[in-house]
């Protein structure tokens, strides 16, 4: 059986144009044009001519059995995916030919040939190697590439039985690191007494499940060893919250919303497939956080999702890049592509999509959140219950992503990123669409026992996890391959997308099976929840895994981390605390301020991203007249026909860090409170989720992690606005290949959830007309400019962040939030426009306030108060700006917090300061200039 | 009596829910129609008085936007489809739907198996996400009665809206998009895809098909930035009710 080909050329191709524009940004000034060529590969008994109204419509394309592109015309180079990874496209091509009623398809594949003109073979080789394919996972297609069969293909490997017995330390490790366990001595000590035990080696499948239950990713050793975590589950508990439904013991966290229904909300990030193939890294953060959702209590539904991306400049140039990390700007532009390919067909609205950078995000954030919403009623899993049915859904098992767990908990090196390319993947959202239809089909009809995602360590872990109290026997030859020659332990570790487990009752099991192929969902029921409490699989005829569950999760050894306080703060450098300014000097500066990367309009990447589908978007990541001004904030009315709002917004500072690791925490979870009381949320229903990273541990770093934590603990207590749900990562290291170390900078992010009662009652940041007054409530230091925008701008980081651990501040702010929402609730509706201040200060809401509306501000600005500059660029975080009309009595609205009158809003579109008798003229077409170039040349 | 109109679903639709939504305001009884089920028979569209294929990435989008989901609707239901044109009862395709249409031959010209007009991709070769402003035009159809010359609001979200055909093609068009002063534009980004002479819907010779690449399913309430797209809901439902 041979395998065919058809080539595919669009008459017009605006992909061709946006390539050979791409290629000439990034510095290819010889490309004259670019031609592409869609290439068909199919291997079975078939008849082209029956498959041709599937692949050509001959309004827009034209196809030969040919390539059409000339060689004498210029380079030819074909990019298509790897033999061991299956095409997105593959099953919908032959689901497609079955409705053509060709049925003798046995597989098909879908590569790509790009053309290029004015330049030589050697500079087309070169562009395609740094923009065009990743050597992860795909590969330059030549005549020889698939050989005679297009399937991924090739014989397991039968199991080892592994003896560790008699070795050394020395000797343990180096066996660890030979297998990619990556594992601590301790544990491989704990396995090797576990042998002793048993009487018997243990299998490779039996020591890879324990080494990924055990590995930092899933077992979060590192926090375990300090008490982080008990730290802020306590603090969750000693608020004792009413509304909470669901907190740290599920994929998600949970409060109660409104008519029976509660809120999901999960973050989860990705940061090392992202950093080595950003592509496949960052569709995989979208997929598992996603599923994390989908796989909450019996099953919820998502309604929202975010992409976070911390990375280093995007803008500097190959030489800069540290050797052996991708180039930032690649990394921004496929993390875009990314999430526009998963999160758009997964038909969740995006709430917002955040660009940052700082030098030490050599290893990038790749964060990723995830919204959804469940009946109370299915909020909380059952336990599974010997006789269920282990029923594994959803996409099929491959060699992708085996390792991925132990991967992401190591340091990285340019090695590892070689080392480990089996552990990052792409992903098919289509097969994770299918399912999230599926599954409150499912629960509501009461098929599902326990559901969980399957993530690292794959189906290993969700086994483990699920049959930790019953017990569980696996049949491997059961699970669905998408590549025969997977072992036993590849099949378990497999982390291939887009699948699911459930414990699914033996009486519902036709019933689950029927609904589920209802949807197109493939299922295959893998094993059986035992009740002997021991872990054992069977592979062609072999028991390959037989160990106790209490084993497994019980004797995790956890080794007491050493903290050290050190020597000096983080990175704090002589900055003056305030530069200084002059009016004369504000035009440049305001303009270098609102052009920074943290400040700019990234709707270039954010109007990717569907943000209004499920119809339910009230406010999104971008409004305003033009449809442009950001709005930091998502606010969404989850139930139909009800008026009840569903409020979610983030806050992450990469600079603070550096400055005052304890202090980000604060300014953070003040900023993600504040965010979302400006648009209408009620502060007493607000809740958090954390995602942490920080760099390989030392003591040093465990010193500020402490700080940290207990910072975040302390705080939440303080506001009485717990933490539900959040995510570790320690591991953010790079290693250059010429062996230096790159950390990430302390890194915090949060994001917070909340309610209110009428969506109708939304607050926005545009201002609605001139003559009004613009006030900031809260308070200003403008002598605390630390980890700002404006410093930045100056190539400085300062000494002290806008924040404060004094009682008073705490109280005050806590005043602001709840003076606010009473004021949001009167019929009168005084404010009309509110913006919570953060990176930029001052000058960047009012900015954006402005743009929104089309509206100016007569900015004024007493000299009493403080240094031009600091009035106008610290990130005073908590407080926020007002527009209320001009004749209302501030006293009586805001009482004793403080405020300050700021301005006039104004009609003619010019933000004007004046100070000390001067005037500064800024016209908004200027500002707006400044403000859009910048992501333009990251994203285009 | 409720209409009753079918939502169709193929693997990867995914505005189905809010669609449903948008017909049961406007007074029609939807339900969600399994693509599966009525190839196989267990659901027939003669069930039904109106059909809304809806938006999403059915079948991924693979291959092309409605491709796949098109050669279903041919080659597997090329006889329910076509009567149920010709017996004149509406048919609505929003965004991956009007997509689809084309793909089938349903739109423009309401045969289906000829394909002579197709949604491709935009002219800035990314996924838009973005507020847009409609002229509707007078078509004499019922989709867009009460509608000629006002300016609606509604979003898109699509990476292949940008219609293309032969030049001898009879393509009526429903709507425009529309610049700041409610003209017809073919500029960017008010025209998101860059579709020539602005168009951005579609309605068949006999009036009772219409594609359109924006999403009035999520415009019905104003606290969403808009309902002006309850409208062609409620035109749907009367024109079912009086068929």
């Amino acid at each position: 059986m041979g395998i065919v080909s058809v080539f595919v050329r669009r008459h017009d191709d605006p992909e061709e144009r946006a390539l050979e524009r791409q290629l000439r940004q990034l510095g290819c000034g010889e490309l004259t044009a670019v031609k592409i060529e869609r290439v068909y590969r199919f291997e079975g008994d078939i008849e082209i001519s029956a498959l041709l109204p599937l692949l050509v419509n001959p309004v827009f394309e034209t196809y030969s059995t040919e390539t059409m592109l000339r060689p004498e015309d210029g380079p030819v180079v074909e990019i298509g995916y790897q033999k061991a990874v299956t095409d997105p496209e593959t099953p919908s091509i032959i689901e497609g030919a079955k409705a053509l009623g060709v049925d003798g398809l046995i597989w098909a594949r879908l590569s790509t040939r790009y053309q290029f003109f004015g330049v030589t073979e050697e500079q087309a080789n070169e562009l395609v190697r740094q923009h065009l394919y990743n050597p992860v996972v795909q590969m330059i297609v030549t005549d020889g590439s698939y050989g005679d069969t297009l399937r991924p293909s090739g014989k397991p490997e039968p199991t080892r039985r592994i003896s560790l017995k008699g070795l050394g330390d020395e000797e343990l490790l180096e066996i660890s690191e030979r297998n990619s366990w990556f594992a601590p001595l301790e544990q491989m000590k704990t396995l090797q007494r576990y042998e002793e035990r048993l009487g018997r080696p243990l299998t490779d499948a039996e020591i890879e499940i324990v080494v990924q239950s055990w590995s930092d990713h899933c077992y979060h050793t590192t926090w375990k060893s300090l008490g982080l975590m008990k730290m802020l589950m306590d603090a969750t508990e000693s608020i004792n919250h009413p509304m909470i439904v669901s907190v740290f013991e599920d994929n998600a966290g949970a409060i109660e919303f409104f008519d029976g229904y509660a809120i999901t909300i999960k973050g989860e990030t990705h940061n090392f497939p992202s950093s080595i193939a950003t592509f496949g890294g960052v569709t995989t953060k979208h997929g598992g956080v996603i599923r994390d959702t989908i796989g909450f209590g019996k099953g919820a539904y998502p309604i929202g999702g975010s992409t976070i991306m911390g990375t280093m400049d995007p803008r500097i140039s190959d030489s800069e890049v540290p050797k052996g990390a991708l180039n930032p700007g690649h990394i921004v532009r496929e993390s875009v592509r990314a999430t526009a390919d998963y999160c758009n067909p997964m038909g969740i609205p995006m709430m917002f999509s955040v660009y940052r950078a700082h030098p030490g995000y050599a290893k990038c954030l790749a964060l990723g959140h995830s919204l959804g919403l469940v009946p109370i009623e299915h909020a909380k899993k059952d336990e599974p219950q010997p006789g269920d049915r282990f029923v594994l859904i959803g996409g099929r098992t491959g060699r992708d992503g085996i390792h991925g767990a132990t991967a992401s908990s190591v340091q990285m090196t340019g090695e590892t990123a070689e080392k480990e390319s089996a552990a990052v993947q792409i992903g098919h959202p289509i097969v994770e669409r299918k399912f999230m239809e599926a599954i409150p089909v499912l629960r509501d009809a009461g098929c599902i026992r326990a559901i969980t995602d399957l993530g690292a360590g794959g189906i290993s872990c969700a086994a483990g996890e699920m049959g930790e109290t019953t017990g569980i026997l696996l049949d491997l030859d059961a699970v669905p391959l998408k590549d025969e020659s997977l072992s036993a332990w590849e099949i378990l570790l497999s982390e291939s997308q887009e699948r699911m487990a459930m414990a699914v009752p033996q009486d519902k099991l036709d019933e689950a099976l029927a609904i589920l192929e209802r949807f197109d969902v493939e299922a295959s029921v893998i094993g059986t929840f035992t009740g002997d409490n021991k872990y054992r699989a069977e592979w062609r005829g072999e028991t390959v895994v037989d160990i106790d569950m209490s084993f497994l999760w019980g004797e995790c050894p956890i080794v007491a981390a050493e903290v050290r306080k050190p020597q000096k703060g983080q990175v704090a450098d002589d900055a003056p605390k305030t530069p200084g300014l002059s009016l004369s000097e504000l035009p440049n500066m305001a303009k270098q301020v609102l052009s920074h990367y943290h400040c700019c309009d990234q709707s270039p990447a954010g109007f990717q991203f569907d943000s209004t589908v499920q119809g339910r978007t009230v406010v999104g990541p971008f409004a305003g007249i033009t449809g442009k001004m950001p709005t930091n904030v998502f606010v969404a009315a989850p139930l139909r026909g009800k008026p009840y709002g569903v409020v979610s917004t983030i806050a992450y500072n990469p600079f603070y860090g550096d400055v005052d690791p304890a202090g980000l925490v604060q300014l953070m979870m003040i900023e993600a409170i504040t965010r979302a009381v400006a648009v209408g949320a009620d502060p007493e229903s607000i809740a958090l989720n954390d995602n942490f990273y920080t760099p390989r541990y030392s003591p040093e770093v465990g010193w500020h992690l402490k700080q940290m934590v207990e910072t975040a603990a302390r705080v939440s207590k303080e506001y009485g606005t717990p933490f539900i749900s959040g995510k570790d990562s320690s591991s953010g290291t790079f290693v250059t290949t010429d062996g230096q170390c790159i950390d990430v900078p302390m890194t915090f992010a949060v994001a917070a959830v909340g309610k209110m009662e009428d969506v109708s009652r939304v607050v926005t940041k545009d201002i609605k007309a001139a003559g009004d007054r613009i006030v900031l409530v809260g308070g200003i230091d403008p002598h605390k400019l630390g980890g700002s925008v404006y410093l930045d701008c100056l190539g400085k980081r300062g000494e002290e962040l806008h924040c404060s651990s004094d009682p008073d501040f705490t109280r005050r702010q806590l005043q602001i939030w709840r003076r606010l929402h009473e004021l949001y609730r009167r019929e009168d509706r005084p404010i009309k426009a509110a913006a919570a201040v953060g990176e930029g200060g001052i000058f960047t809401r009012l900015f954006e306030m402005a743009y929104g509306g089309g509206f100016g501000v007569d900015v004024l600005l007493n000299a009493s108060a403080g240094p031009l500059d600091g009035l106008l660029f610290a990130e005073c975080i908590g407080s926020v700006l007002i527009e209320v009309s001009a004749h209302e009595d501030l006293q009586a609205l805001l009482g004793d917090l403080p405020f300050m009158v700021i301005g006039e809003t104004t009609a003619d579109p010019v933000i004007r300061v004046s100070f000390l008798d001067e005037c500064a003229e800024l016209p908004m077409d200027d500002l707006v200039a400044a403000w859009e170039s910048t992501f333009k040349e990251v994203v285009f | 009596m409720r209409p009753r109109i079918a939502v169709l679903y193929a693997p990867g639709t995914n505005c189905h829910e809010e669609t449903v939504f948008a017909i049961q305001r406007a007074g029609g009884d939807a339900e969600v129609a399994v693509l599966r089920e009525l190839v196989t028979g267990e659901d027939r569209l003669d069930n039904y008085q109106g059909l809304v294929i809806p938006g999403g990435f059915s079948f991924g989008n693979h291959i092309a936007g409605g491709r796949v989901l098109g050669v279903y609707l041919v080659s597997r239901l090329r006889e329910q489809l076509q009567s149920f044109i010709e017996s004149r009862k509406p048919i609505l395709g929003i965004c991956n739907g009007f997509q689809v249409l084309m793909e089938s031959g349903a739109l423009p010209s309401g045969r289906v198996g000829s394909r002579v007009a197709a949604l491709t991709l935009n002219d800035s070769a990314k996924f838009e996400s973005r507020w847009v402003s409609l002229v509707a035009k007078d078509t004499g159809s019922f989709w867009t009665e009460g509608l000629a010359g006002r300016t609606l609001r509604m979003p898109v979200a699509y990476a292949e809206g940008r219609l293309c055909h032969e030049s001898d093609t009879r393509v009526d068009a429903a709507f425009l998009y529309a610049d700041s002063r409610g003209m017809p534009t073919e500029g960017y980004p008010e025209n998101p895809a860059g579709s020539s002479r602005g168009i951005a819907g579609v309605v068949s010779p006999e009036g009772n098909v219409l594609g359109m690449m924006p999403h009035p399913e999520r415009a019905i309430m104003p606290e969403c930035g808009s309902s002006d797209g309850l409208v062609l809901f409620e035109n749907m439902v009367r024109y079912c009710a009086l068929m």
